[in-house]
């Protein structure tokens, strides 16, 4: 289904980015042969500038990534309006096979072109650039994640088939519609798992407040692996279980409405903070690695204490804005 | 962090008053943008507005409508049909409808009768005057804004059709459907059951089809599903489905003009390239007097992005408020015949422009975003005027 | 010693067939509140020698120490952040921006510093009242007289308050008149501590009593103290 507005922009998008990317990957394998800080020669001036052309375009990378992410949960949306069987978007990412694979390469692609333009900030921080090979690298991994991003946009949007009420066929409905509204993940509504999920909370809080006071590698590491598994944790507490205290409907669990106006659009308000305290959180254990350059260690020193601060903050809101629609329902009197 | 934003603001001061200082230069660019934009926009807003009178007016038909197959032709259905629908658990209501085409040799239009046994299955409020006629009342009908014109009317209130033996049936018209609704209502009449089956000389146990009602919404594919195994010569049509037709549809025909418009929008990026590429030498200069001043490349960068934005949202501000007024009183004029010409719709309704957030974002990201990668490359092989330029000569 | 020029080299498009030697191995030291000139003919590598003292771009190769900085192949972000804590341009042709006001001109090295407006313009205030130029604040800068355009220039340049002064043929296209009242600016701002550099083969400028130092400057080299 490719004759669609919203098949059309999010097309656009990708084959944008792409462009921007593939023309920055030209810059990095520039950068990775002739990068020599020691020349005065014309070349050396140009991969110079070059580096602005490069983080400028990443910089607008992560932007349309994450535009084009919105766009595509919202032309899921759409889309589901169009499906038989598609109660949500959620529905119609699960109409074929790449639409899930889709959702997370976009998300992956964030966090990466994040990592990205905080490898950049902390390169161009001092005289002798000393991240400069390490960035382009990376960049040049980013690459296929794009293609491969480019490639299941593809791939979902021709397996997506509208039906069409056409008037010789006789009975005409959806085999998926069933009545039931179709979930990512099956509910477990269990207090032990909810449970868990907080207790994992509280010790973030613990684990990142004592990272933020003594600024250790192992602190660091310790709140960077639980923050990479509490994002997972909680995506998952989200879909299975809070999402349905918010759209207070037992059965629909659907991560996607709530960034809709039916809901207030709490859902930016939520997933906003889960994602800001997610980079920040998990940023301090990889940028470690570049205080081994000695120049740079004040610097990044410095960094961590910030995104650890900002991770925590981000984390409070997230905790908060979250369980409110939970603690209202508890509050309210319901049986948790 | 204050700094960081005094610093920006600055730059977007700088990039304001250096976007005004070249305004001949960016009025082209801007001229074209403002018309992509207006024309993206026009169709956007058009797909939505027909989609939204598609979905008033849809809200008001049966949930199921079961249609009796003969040789995969539709026939008339036997009332006795509908014992075995009301048996299905989950069914809360069947009612019989009688409908068809009357063809006024006259003007050449093609009017729909529609015989309703349950008058009030249209609520009142599609209606812009009058009422839908009472139970056991003989004779009455409502009408669409089509069929007030194409009877010429005018403020006379009764009309007569031809029954198929040539006799005369009388109507006097007790209400007449709202504008808004035209997109299904245009051409359409309602009576009676009893006064559609005179009308279209029917045997009293036979009706065109059957409109079911289901207690719980979310149950009216399985129930679509029952009816079709205990009446296996029917076909059943859900009205989730026939939304979901509609926007398809909708969606295609918009994609499709996208699709044209894309190679517009093409057109228009390859242009503000082309401008941004061009530089002036005194725009050279000012760079590299700028950067000996002690502005960093990125700086220009910023200061070309802001400029950039800046005139794009005014183009966008402007296309999106002419393509609104294009839909809303201009009728969509331009593409009319582009997004209405198909069996399904009717021509000669009121289009109320309709206007919602996802659809601006998404003409955002069809037309701001293109735009703004186009000019980055641009930008930056001006930003890297060599800073001692100014020095010499 | 403000200004520490060692052994600098040159070289503009390295390697290439348009190779030009502009420095060979150039010394130079500059005290600091001095006023010095540098004479040669057209060609000389005046404005490149001016060029690695303004931090505009880095020597080739030897020690160059601005300020306390050295400046040895310093990335251009670098040198540009040292550039406008450090150094005041003032340029043959001014390089005033004519369709700017001249408060504008004035305070373009702060936009990009974060300074608010308020503070920009109190930042300027002084120095428009000082050269005389206030009433013409909000004129655009193509619309006055060579002799505002010069103190426009003037007023730019000490806006960060740089301890280093840049000059490169100020007076070429300047009558004697505006020539004498350019260099007792520059006397007044010596005796302010300022440190200044001047770039000219004008009589008037290499002549003036308020120098300290003169070199020659010839072939890429400089030729020591005329003085
Ligand atoms: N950016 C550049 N690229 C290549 N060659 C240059 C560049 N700038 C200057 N040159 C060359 O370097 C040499 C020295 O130039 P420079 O401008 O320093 O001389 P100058 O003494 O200032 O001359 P003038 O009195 O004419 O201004 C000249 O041969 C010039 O052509
Ligand atoms: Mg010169």
């Amino acid at each position: 289904m490719f004759v669609n507005p919203w098949s059309l922009a999010l097309c656009l998008l990708s084959g944008i980015t792409l462009f921007l990317i593939l023309v920055a990957c030209k810059t990095a394998v520039k950068v990775l042969r002739h990068w020599d800080p020691a020349a005065d020669s014309q070349r050396q001036i140009e991969l110079e500038s070059e580096i602005w052309l490069s983080s400028t375009l990443v910089q607008y990378g992560l932007a349309f990534q994450i535009i084009s992410l919105l766009l595509y949960v919202l032309a899921a949306d759409h889309f589901s309006g169009m499906l038989s069987g598609a109660m949500c978007a959620t529905g119609a990412l699960l109409a074929n096979d790449y639409g899930l694979p889709l959702l997370i390469v976009k998300i992956a692609g964030m966090f990466l072109y994040g990592l990205w333009i905080v490898l950049h900030q902390l390169d161009i921080s001092s005289e002798k650039y000393p991240l400069v090979r390490l960035k382009y690298i990376l960049l040049l991994l980013i690459a296929p994640l794009l293609l491969a991003d480019t490639a299941l946009l593809i791939l979902y949007l021709q397996g997506l088939n509208p039906d069409v009420i056409t008037s010789c066929c006789a009975v005409i409905f959806g085999e998926g519609d069933k009545g039931a509204v179709q979930n990512l993940l099956g509910r477990m509504g269990s207090q032990t798992t909810l449970g868990f999920y907080y207790s994992w909370l509280a010790l973030l809080f613990v684990a990142g407040f004592l990272a933020w006071r003594r600024q250790e590698i192992i602190l660091y590491l310790l709140y960077g692996t639980a923050m990479a598994l509490f994002f997972v944790l909680a995506l998952h507490t989200l879909i299975a279980q809070l999402s349905s205290y918010i759209y207070a409907m037992p059965f629909h669990n659907c991560p996607f409405c709530m960034l809709k106006r039916e809901y207030g659009y709490i859902g930016f308000f939520i997933y906003l903070p889960l994602f800001a305290t997610a980079f920040c959180g998990v940023m301090p254990m990889l940028i470690h690695l570049c205080r081994a350059r000695g120049i740079l260690a004040p610097t990044v020193a410095r960094l961590q204490k910030k995104l650890v601060a900002v991770s925590l903050f981000a984390l409070a809101l997230y905790a908060v804005l979250s369980s409110y629609p939970y603690l209202l329902y508890l509050f309210r009197g319901g049986e948790g | 962090m204050r700094i960081f934003l005094e610093k920006h603001l600055n730059l977007l001061d700088y990039a304001l008053s250096s976007l005004w200082r070249r305004k001949g230069k960016n009025l082209s660019v801007f001229f074209v943008f403002t018309l992509v934009i207006f024309l993206l926009a026009s169709f956007l807003f058009l797909t939505r507005s027909l989609l939204v009178s598609a979905q008033i007016t849809l809200r008001q038909t049966p949930e199921i409508t079961v249609q009796h197959m003969v040789a995969g032709r539709q026939e008339s259905i036997p009332l006795s049909y509908m014992g075995k629908i009301e048996d299905i658990f989950g069914v809360h209501q069947v009612s019989p409808r009688v409908w068809g085409y009357k063809y006024n040799e006259v003007t050449g239009a093609n009017i729909t009768v529609m015989g309703l046994s349950r008058s009030p299955l249209l609520g009142e409020e599609v209606l812009a005057e009058g009422r839908f006629g009472a139970q056991g009342e003989q004779g009455w009908a409502v009408i669409g804004q089509g069929v007030l014109a194409d009877l010429d009317l005018g403020s006379r209130r009764s009309f007569s059709f031809f029954r198929p033996d040539l006799t005369l049936k009388p109507f006097s018209v007790r209400g007449i459907f709202a504008p808004q609704s035209n997109i299904l209502t245009y051409d359409l009449v309602i009576t009676g059951i009893d006064d559609g089956r005179d009308l279209f000389g029917l045997d009293p146990q036979l009706a065109t089809d059957l409109l079911v009602e289901v207690v719980n919404p979310l149950e009216i594919a399985t129930i679509a599903r029952k009816i079709s195994q205990v009446l296996p010569d029917t076909r059943v049509i859900t009205r989730p489905q026939i939304l979901k037709t509609y926007q398809a549809v909708f969606s295609w025909r918009s994609g499709f003009a996208a699709i044209c418009l894309i190679s517009a929008l093409a057109a228009f990026i390859i242009m503000a390239w082309d401008k941004a590429s061009g530089m002036a030498p005194e725009e050279r200069r000012e760079i590299s007097i700028l950067k000996i001043l002690g502005w960093q490349t990125p700086d220009v960068l910023m200061v070309r992005f802001w400029e950039s934005l800046a005139l794009a949202l005014v183009a966008f501000v402007s296309g999106t408020i002419l393509a609104y007024i294009h839909i809303g009183y201009f009728q969509a004029g331009l593409f009319r015949s582009v997004m209405m010409g198909w069996s399904v719709l009717r021509p000669g309704f009121d289009l109320v422009p309709v206007v919602s957030g996802t659809d601006l974002f998404l003409l955002f990201s069809l037309s701001i975003l293109p735009y703004l990668a186009a000019t980055i490359i641009p930008a930056w092989r001006s930003a890297s005027v060599a800073t001692d330029s100014a020095l010499r000569g | 010693m403000l200004i520490e020029l060692t052994d600098i080299v040159k070289i503009y498009n390295q390697g290439e067939v348009n190779e030009v030697r502009a420095l060979e191995g150039v010394q130079l030291s500059v005290a600091q509140g001095t006023m010095v000139c540098l004479k040669g003919a057209s060609g000389s590598g005046k404005s490149t020698l001016l060029s690695i003292i303004g931090c505009i771009y880095p020597p080739t190769s030897g020690r160059a120490v601005i300020a306390g900085t050295q400046l040895a192949r310093l990335p251009d972000r670098f040198l540009t952040i040292h550039r406008r804590q450090t150094i005041g341009f003032i340029f043959q042709h001014f390089n005033i921006l004519p369709r700017l006001s001249v408060l504008e001109n004035i305070i373009l090295p702060l936009m990009p510093l974060g300074f608010s407006p308020a503070r920009r313009r109190a930042m300027a205030e002084p120095l428009l009242e000082r050269y005389g130029i206030h009433h013409r604040r909000n004129f655009p800068a193509g619309e006055i007289s060579g002799g505002e355009l010069q103190r426009v220039a003037i007023a730019r340049a000490l806006i960060n308050d740089p301890p280093i002064i840049i000059a490169d043929e100020p007076t070429a296209h300047l009558d004697t008149h505006l020539s004498r009242e350019f260099l007792a600016t520059m006397r007044e701002l010596k005796g302010e501590g300022k440190t200044i550099i001047i770039a000219s083969h004008d009589p008037l400028v290499t002549e003036d009593a308020g120098l300290d130092r003169r070199y020659g400057v010839q072939d890429g080299r400089v030729t020591q103290d005329v003085c």
